[in-house]
């Protein structure tokens, strides 16, 4: 081989990210102009798209309960499921981080993950036969007299909460996992050294540096969250108030396609507004706290 | 209220050296091996005591058993009567400085120094004064609000001191800090390291596999071998008096001469015939004896002295094998008749490589470390 130089490298380089480019070009940016494009059409009565452009579906999105409602309850929802990984994933993490690689790490870290190596059918059935009317909660509720008859709990918010955080939760794990492991031990050490007993240690020193790893476990888990349909459909039916379970029900038995697209564009621009002030706050706290 | 040295400890009860720290019959290991044991050591009020030894001699862990990081397996250790043995690290009020310096990156200079004060719910305007006083005593007035990140790595060590020194612990525990700085920067700190212990008096234990920096600071040194001490003296003893082959290989250089004695002073190393000046054991007994490389002379065969210098002290012939200006002396190595090699480290120039030369040397020079406890096989 000749030499080359660095600019012919790099260019090289870039050469090499054009399958991914042209992949996400494809199947990614090119569908998403159609919908926003769908999403800018009036409809006539049966919900076919008007040849005119008018901004009538996003006033729909907005002003309709039924639309407007599912995209609070899809916020408030994802914000939710995001803090209850986080608040569950942290011990996992610290114990995770703080395990020796070996059998017994892979082990958790396997168990860890099962979420997402589980069919989200297979799942969601498993919330199924754990929450319906006879499965094994109401049936524990029922016989220890704390419910008199069986409670409708896939139908329940709970269920929502619960399906999503479970299969959320490895995404905040693993970056909560990569933050705690990188903190140097000698850290928490010197904090003993100085007088400080392992709480402290743990607020003063563990919890602000695992701060990056909060970050990226919020900037994973909210987005999906903000979006994910399948695993409250599965659990709860299509009627549950999510704004993806909206989207797909407009698509699947409404055929109203615009006011579909225009709330999937609405989410959208709610999702990355979240991450954009979640992001930015992050950033200004570990500016704080790293000068 | 305002001592005029505020970071001075807590005046000590009596004057004079005095035990602050004991070990008793202290042992430590991991799964089964026993990588400390130390029967007894008595570190004293003020002094600068180093733990020098090669990487995996037990010299952290015994850093560590101090701490209080590693759990003895057998043993105590009490620091002024007390026993803290059991004593969690963060109750044992100690200090540490860490090979790393282990900064918290996340608080400025200021508040790595203040934690421990904190901790102690010092009380604001207090912690101030302290906190300045501490950077002021490590030359970093200015830096008070940087980040860790923003100091180069001998800035971090002061920090790293700074911190330790402001919650004026009883005795502070250096583990290997100089050991990141480049070589210069280690000169310097271990003079301003040195000027600080004395001047507030504080006692310091100091791990280090460094014999240079050890020697140069001390007021004692424990060298550490296989989790034993293998000896603990000033460092004029340590090195002029090593109590075992270990030691005098590994505090500064030796010629190790170990061979039979051949009768009137006259040792056999395989084939190789000396004179050690001596008057050394009888003939046919094995002897070990040291001769460090600066008390070696060398002489070529035309600048032979008198014979009445001849005469006194050891000789060996050979040919120079070997010579390297370094800096502040020559270092040659004397190939001996028969195969043994001798090290020499003079002033004045050695002869041209391949010169018949004799290596002579004064008889207070050779240490007999014949009696000295053989290394035990392990």
């Amino acid at each position: 081989m000749t030499r080359t130089s660095p600019t012919r490298g790099r260019a090289a380089g870039a050469g090499y990210a054009l399958p991914a480019v042209l992949f996400l070009a494809a199947l990614f940016a090119v569908p998403l102009a159609r919908i926003l494009e769908l999403s800018l059409h009036p409809v006539d009565g049966t919900g076919n798209p008007l040849p005119e452009f008018s901004l009538v579906q996003y006033q729909r999105v907005l002003t309709e309960p039924f639309f407007a409602e599912s995209l609070r309850s899809s916020l408030l929802t994802a914000l939710l499921v995001t803090v209850l990984c986080l608040l569950l994933g942290y011990p996992v993490a610290y114990a995770l981080a703080r395990t020796r690689p070996g059998v017994l790490r892979t082990v958790m870290f396997v168990i860890v993950v099962s979420p997402l190596l589980t069919s989200v059918v297979v799942r969601s059935y498993g919330w199924v036969v754990l929450l319906s009317a006879n499965g094994a909660v109401n049936r524990f509720l029922v016989a220890t007299g704390l419910a008199d008859a069986p409670v409708p709990l896939l139908t329940s918010y709970l269920a929502i909460v619960v399906s999503v955080t479970h299969v959320l939760l490895p995404f905040a794990v693993i970056p909560l996992t990569t933050a705690l492991g990188g903190i140097d031990g000698n850290l928490r050490r010197a904090s003993q050294m100085l007088g400080a007993g392992p709480i402290r240690t743990f607020w003063r020193i563990t919890v602000p540096l695992s701060l990056p790893g909060v970050a990226t476990g919020a900037l994973v888990v909210l987005p999906l969250a903000m979006g994910i349909y399948i695993t409250p459909l599965l659990v709860g039916g299509a009627n549950r108030p999510l704004a993806g379970l909206r989207v797909y029900s407009q698509i699947t038995s409404v055929y109203d396609y615009p006011v579909a697209a225009a709330l999937s564009f609405t989410l959208l621009l709610l999702t990355l507004l979240c991450v954009t002030v979640l992001g930015s706050g992050f950033r200004f706290w570990e500016r704080r706290l790293y000068g | 209220m305002t001592s005029p040295d505020p970071l001075r400890p807590a005046p000590a009860p009596a004057a004079g050296p005095a035990a602050h720290v004991v070990i008793e019959e202290l042992a430590a290991g991991y799964e089964g091996t026993r990588v400390l044991d130390v029967p007894e050591l008595t570190i004293r009020r003020g002094e600068f005591l180093s733990i020098l030894g090669p990487s995996g001699c037990g010299k952290t862990t015994l850093l560590n058993a101090l701490a209080g990081f590693v759990r003895p397996s057998r043993g105590r250790i009490s620091v002024d009567g007390a026993d803290v043995t059991d004593v969690p690290p963060h109750r044992r009020g100690l200090g540490l400085v860490f090979q790393n310096y282990a900064l918290f990156p996340h608080l400025t200079v200021a508040g790595n120094v203040a934690y421990g004060l904190k901790v102690r719910r010092v009380e604001r305007a207090e912690r101030r004064e302290r906190v300045a006083e501490a950077l002021r005593l490590v030359g970093l007035e200015g830096y008070a609000d940087r980040r860790p990140r923003q100091l180069s790595g001998g800035q971090q060590q002061r920090v790293a001191v700074a911190r330790a020194l402001a919650t004026r612990p009883a005795v502070l525990l250096l583990d290997e800090p100089l050991s990141n700085l480049d070589a210069k920067l280690r000169r310097e700190m271990r003079v301003e390291l040195r000027e600080l212990q004395q001047r507030l008096g504080i006692t310091m234990v100091f791990v280090t596999h460094d014999q240079e920096e050890a020697l140069s600071l001390s007021d004692r040194i424990a060298v550490l071998n296989g989790g034993r001490v293998e000896q603990l003296d000033t460092p004029e003893r340590v090195y002029r008096a090593p109590a075992s082959r270990f030691v005098a290989e590994f505090v500064g250089a030796a010629n190790i001469l170990d061979g039979v004695a051949d009768g009137g002073g006259v040792l056999r190393i395989g084939d190789t015939v000396l004179r050690t000046g001596l008057p050394g054991p009888e003939r046919g007994r094995p002897a070990v004896l040291a001769l460090r490389p600066e008390r070696v002379r060398l002489h070529t065969a035309a600048a032979e002295p008198a014979s009445a210098d001849a005469g006194s002290g050891g000789a060996a012939s050979g040919v120079l094998g070997y010579r390297a200006f370094v800096g502040d002396a020559w270092h040659s190595e004397v190939h001996l008749a028969g195969g043994a090699t001798l090290s020499a480290r003079t002033h004045a120039e050695p002869p041209p490589l391949g010169s018949e030369v004799t290596a002579r040397w004064s008889a207070e020079d050779v240490i007999d470390l014949t009696t000295a406890p053989a290394e035990e096989a392990r």
